[in-house]
C-alpha cells in the first residue's frame, strides 16, 4: 500500500467539484482524486445511477433493487471522493450548488446535454460565480448537430468508428467488453483537464472545456482514418479484426508480473467490506527502488450523502438548522 | 502566436509506433514544443506503411501514418549509440522539461542515458518510460499524455521531476476496473455479453438498407418511456401492451424475439434515417460508422472536427483534429509532420549553437542523418 502524504501527490491543492453519473465523469474525478485533487462528488439524492449497475456481490447485475452501496461499478469509479447528495433542480439546490463552484477549481460534469443550461448553471453563468472555473463537460456527441442526441456507452461506441471495426466479417459488428466509450471519454478528459491546468497559470482565467465522446473515439482508430483520408480508399478499414481479451479476471489478478508491481490492491468500504481494485494507470517515481510513492493513492467511494456535513457544514458554513430543513424538502 | 496551455514546454520525443506518438501528439496538440528524434538507423517504423508507394523518392516522408500521428510536432535526427550523439542528447534534454521514451531506443536500460544521467543533465527534468509492446494502440497515449501533465503539476508546485511508468497493460486495465472489484467479490468471470447489456433491452446492432452496402444501426432501450418511444416510431404500439415486453426484466427475457422485429423495421431503412427518427422520439439510437460514414459526417463537418492539411511532400488532405473543445486556447494541426530530420538546423545551430562545421562534422559521422537506412524495416 502506497503511505504518501496528501502534499506528495500531483494534485494536491486543487478542488474538483464532479456533477457525474455513470461511467465517463466519474472516471475522470476518480483519475483527479486517486492522483490527489480534493474532489467533492454531488449525487442526486436517489443516488448516481451506477450504484443500480453490477457487478455485485451476490453475483446479480442490477435486476431488481440492489444494495446502493455495493456496485462493483460505482466503488470503482469514485474512490477517495467526498459524496453529497443535492438536489440542484431546485432554486435553494441550485444556490448550493452556485456557492460550491466558488470554492473549486475545477468542474467536471456529463450532465445530460442542456440540462445545466435549463437550470442556469451553464459554463457562462458560472464564470460569473468564478471566473478561474476550469469546467469540463463531457458528452457523448458535443455540439451541434447530433447535440441533442440521447446517448449510451454503446451508441457513443457506434458513431466513432471503433465499432464497425470490432468483431467478425461475417456478422454483426460488435460491442467491446464494459464500458470502453464512456471510460475513454472520460480518460480523454481527465489529460484535457490536466492540461488546462497548466495553462491556467499562464491564462489566469478559467474555460470550458467540451469532450466529445464520438470524437475521442474517431482519433483512435489507429490506421484506419489515415487511410482512408489519404487515399479516400476504404478497403482497409472493410476488415474487421477480432478484440482478443487474452487472460481471464483471474489470471490477470494472479499474474507475476501485476504481483510483482503490486498493481491490486485491497481496499477496505464500510459497507461493502475488503476487495481488491486495481491500481494506478501511470507511476509517478523519484527514480529510487525504494521508493514506495506513486503519486498515487489507494481509497474507497463515499457512502451516498456521506460527507453533506463537512462539506456543506464546514466548506459552505451551513447552520445545522438549514441541513435539517433542506434534507426534509429533499434537496440534499 | 496565441497561447496555448502547454506553451513554453519543450519535450523530447524518442517514441515509436502508436501509443507514444499518440501521446507526443495531443501534447503538440496542446501547445508543447515536441522534438521527435530518430536517426538513420533508428527511425519510426510508421515511417514505412506508406500508401502512396514505398518505391516512391522520399516515401518515407509520405506515409499518412506516421503522418497523421506525428504532426504538431518538430523532428531531428541523432543516433543515440553514438557517444558524440549522446552528448548533443544531453545538452538538448539540458533545455527541455520532458523526455518521452517506449524501450525503442533503451533510454532506461542504458546505463549512458538513465534518469539519473538525465538529471545531471537537467536537475527537474521528468522522465516518462513506456512499456508497451510492438503495436499497442494509441489509447495508451492519452494516459502517457495526461500523466505527464500530472508530473509538471508537480514540479510547478515542488520544483522537482520524475521518472513516469506508463504500463500499456495497467492503464488498460484501469478501463475494466469493475470487472477485477466484481471478481474479487463473487469469483465469477462475467459471460461474454457481446452486443447486450444486463439491465437494458432491446440492446444492439440492427441490419439497415445501405445506399452501396449493408448499414448497421446500433440501438440502447433504458427505460419503458425509451420502448414505447421506439414502438411508436416502429408501428408497433401494440408491443408496449405485450406482456412479454413489460419491463426491463421481460425484454431481456425476451430480447430474441424484440431483435427480430427491430431488425424487421431497420432492413427498410438507411442506418441515418432509422437514427434520426428514433432521436427524434428520444431513443438512443446511433449509425455504426464506417470511417468513409466518419469523414462524412454533417456532425463532424459542421463542428469542423477535420482540418485540411498541407505537407510538403506528402500533398493535402483532411485530418482529424482534437477531441477537446478548449474554449479560450482551442487546439488545432498547427504544423505538419516532419520530414525525416527536417529540424536538424532548428535543433542544432538554433538550440544547440553548433557552428556550420560542427553540422556538417555530425552529419559526415553518421550522428545525424537527412536519410534513413531503409533496409530497416523492409
Amino acid at each position: 500500500m502506497t503511505s504518501e502524504t496528501a502534499e506528495d501527490l500531483p494534485l494536491s491543492g486543487f478542488t474538483v467539484l464532479e456533477l457525474g453519473e455513470g461511467v465517463s465523469a466519474p472516471y475522470c474525478g476518480k483519475l483527479l482524486a486517486d492522483y490527489g485533487a480534493d474532489v467533492i462528488k454531488v449525487e442526486p439524492p436517489a443516488g448516481d445511477p451506477a450504484r443500480r449497475h453490477g457487478p455485485f456481490p451476490d453475483g446479480t447485475t442490477g435486476a431488481g433493487l440492489p444494495h446502493p452501496e455495493k456496485s462493483a461499478l460505482f466503488l470503482y469509479l469514485n474512490t477517495n471522493k467526498k459524496g453529497v447528495t443535492l438536489d440542484f433542480s431546485t432554486a435553494s439546490g441550485a444556490r448550493l450548488l452556485r456557492r460550491l463552484v466558488e470554492e473549486a477549481d475545477v468542474l467536471v460534469e456529463n450532465q445530460p446535454p442542456g440540462r445545466l443550461e435549463e437550470l442556469a448553471l451553464s459554463y457562462q453563468k458560472l464564470a460569473h460565480v468564478n471566473p478561474r472555473l476550469l469546467m469540463i463537460s463531457v458528452k457523448p456527441f458535443g455540439e451541434g448537430p447530433y447535440g441533442r442526441w440521447n446517448a449510451t456507452n454503446l451508441t457513443s461506441f457506434a458513431s466513432g468508428g471503433q465499432m464497425y471495426l470490432t468483431g467478425d466479417p461475417d456478422r454483426e459488428p460488435l460491442l467491446t467488453g464494459g464500458y470502453q466509450a464512456e471510460y475513454q471519454a472520460g480518460l480523454n478528459a481527465f489529460a484535457a483537464t490536466l492540461a488546462a491546468l497548466l495553462g491556467l497559470a499562464v491564462m489566469e482565467i478559467g474555460q470550458h472545456i467540451e469532450v466529445s465522446a464520438m470524437e475521442c473515439q474517431a482519433c483512435v482508430l489507429e490506421d484506419r482514418l489515415p487511410d482512408y483520408a489519404y487515399r479516400r480508399s476504404d478497403t482497409l478499414s472493410q476488415r474487421r479484426g477480432n478484440v482478443s481479451s487474452v487472460l481471464t479476471l483471474e489470471e490477470a489478478l494472479a499474474s507475476p508480473q501485476m504481483k510483482a508491481r503490486r498493481y491490486f490492491q485491497e481496499v477496505d468500504h464500510p459497507v461493502a467490506g475488503r476487495w481488491v481494485y486495481p491500481g494506478p494507470p501511470f507511476r509517478l517515481t523519484d527514480g529510487s527502488p525504494s521508493d514506495g510513492g506513486w503519486g498515487w493513492r489507494a481509497g474507497r467511494a463515499p457512502l451516498l450523502g456521506e460527507h453533506n456535513e463537512e462539506v456543506f457544514g464546514e466548506l459552505l458554513d451551513l447552520a445545522r438548522s438549514d441541513l435539517v430543513r433542506l434534507r426534509a424538502a429533499g434537496v440534499v | 502566436m496565441y497561447r496555448l496551455p502547454l506553451s513554453g514546454i519543450r519535450v523530447l520525443d524518442l517514441t515509436m509506433g502508436w501509443a507514444g506518438p499518440y501521446a507526443s501528439r495531443l501534447l503538440g496538440d496542446l501547445g508543447a514544443e515536441v522534438i521527435k528524434i530518430e536517426s538513420a538507423r533508428n527511425w519510426d517504423v510508421t515511417r514505412s506503411l506508406h500508401l502512396l508507394g514505398r518505391d516512391e523518392a522520399r516515401g518515407y516522408n509520405r506515409s499518412g501514418h506516421f503522418n497523421h500521428l506525428n504532426r504538431n510536432k518538430l523532428g531531428c535526427t541523432l543516433d543515440l549509440s553514438h557517444p558524440r550523439g549522446r552528448e548533443q542528447f544531453l545538452k538538448l534534454v539540458a533545455l527541455s522539461d520532458a523526455v518521452i521514451e517506449d524501450y525503442s531506443d533503451d533510454v532506461a536500460d542504458d546505463p549512458g542515458l538513465s534518469y539519473d544521467v538525465l538529471r545531471q543533465a537537467r536537475p527537474d527534468v521528468i522522465l516518462v518510460t513506456i512499456f508497451a509492446h510492438g503495436k499497442d494502440g494509441p489509447v495508451a497515449g492519452i494516459s502517457v499524455a495526461a500523466a505527464l501533465c500530472a508530473a509538471l503539476l508537480y514540479r510547478r508546485r515542488t520544483g522537482r521531476g520524475r521518472w513516469l511508468e506508463v504500463a500499456q497493460r495497467e492503464s488498460m486495465a484501469s478501463l475494466i476496473g469493475e470487472f477485477f472489484v466484481g471478481f474479487s467479490m463473487n469469483g465469477r468471470q462475467p459471460p461474454l455479453l457481446g452486443n447486450r447489456h444486463r439491465s437494458m433491452a432491446p440492446h444492439g446492432c440492427y441490419p439497415c438498407a445501405g445506399p452501396s452496402e449493408a448499414g448497421w444501426l446500433a440501438v440502447a432501450v433504458a427505460s419503458d418511456a425509451e420502448f414505447a418511444a421506439l414502438c411508436q416510431v416502429m408501428g408497433r404500439v401494440d408491443l408496449t401492451a405485450d406482456a412479454r415486453f413489460a419491463d426491463v426484466v421481460s425484454r431481456y427475457r425476451h430480447q430474441d424475439e424484440l431483435d427480430e422485429m427491430i431488425s424487421a423495421w431497420t432492413r427498410g431503412k438507411t442506418p441515418r434515417e432509422a437514427a434520426m427518427v428514433l432521436q427524434e422520439a428520444g431513443v438512443a439510437a446511433s449509425p455504426v460508422a464506417s470511417v468513409a460514414d466518419l469523414m462524412e459526417d454533417p456532425h463532424l463537418r459542421e463542428r469542423g472536427f477535420f482540418e485540411k492539411t498541407a505537407h510538403p511532400e506528402a500533398g493535402v488532405w483532411d485530418m482529424e483534429g482534437v477531441p477537446w473543445r478548449l474554449s479560450l486556447t482551442p487546439a488545432h494541426v498547427r504544423l505538419n509532420a516532419p520530414c525525416f530530420g527536417e529540424h536538424n538546423d532548428y535543433a542544432f545551430r538554433h538550440l544547440l549553437s553548433l557552428s556550420a562545421e560542427e553540422m556538417a562534422e555530425l552529419e559526415s559521422e553518421g550522428v545525424t542523418g537527412r536519410t534513413p537506412l531503409l533496409s530497416l524495416h523492409d
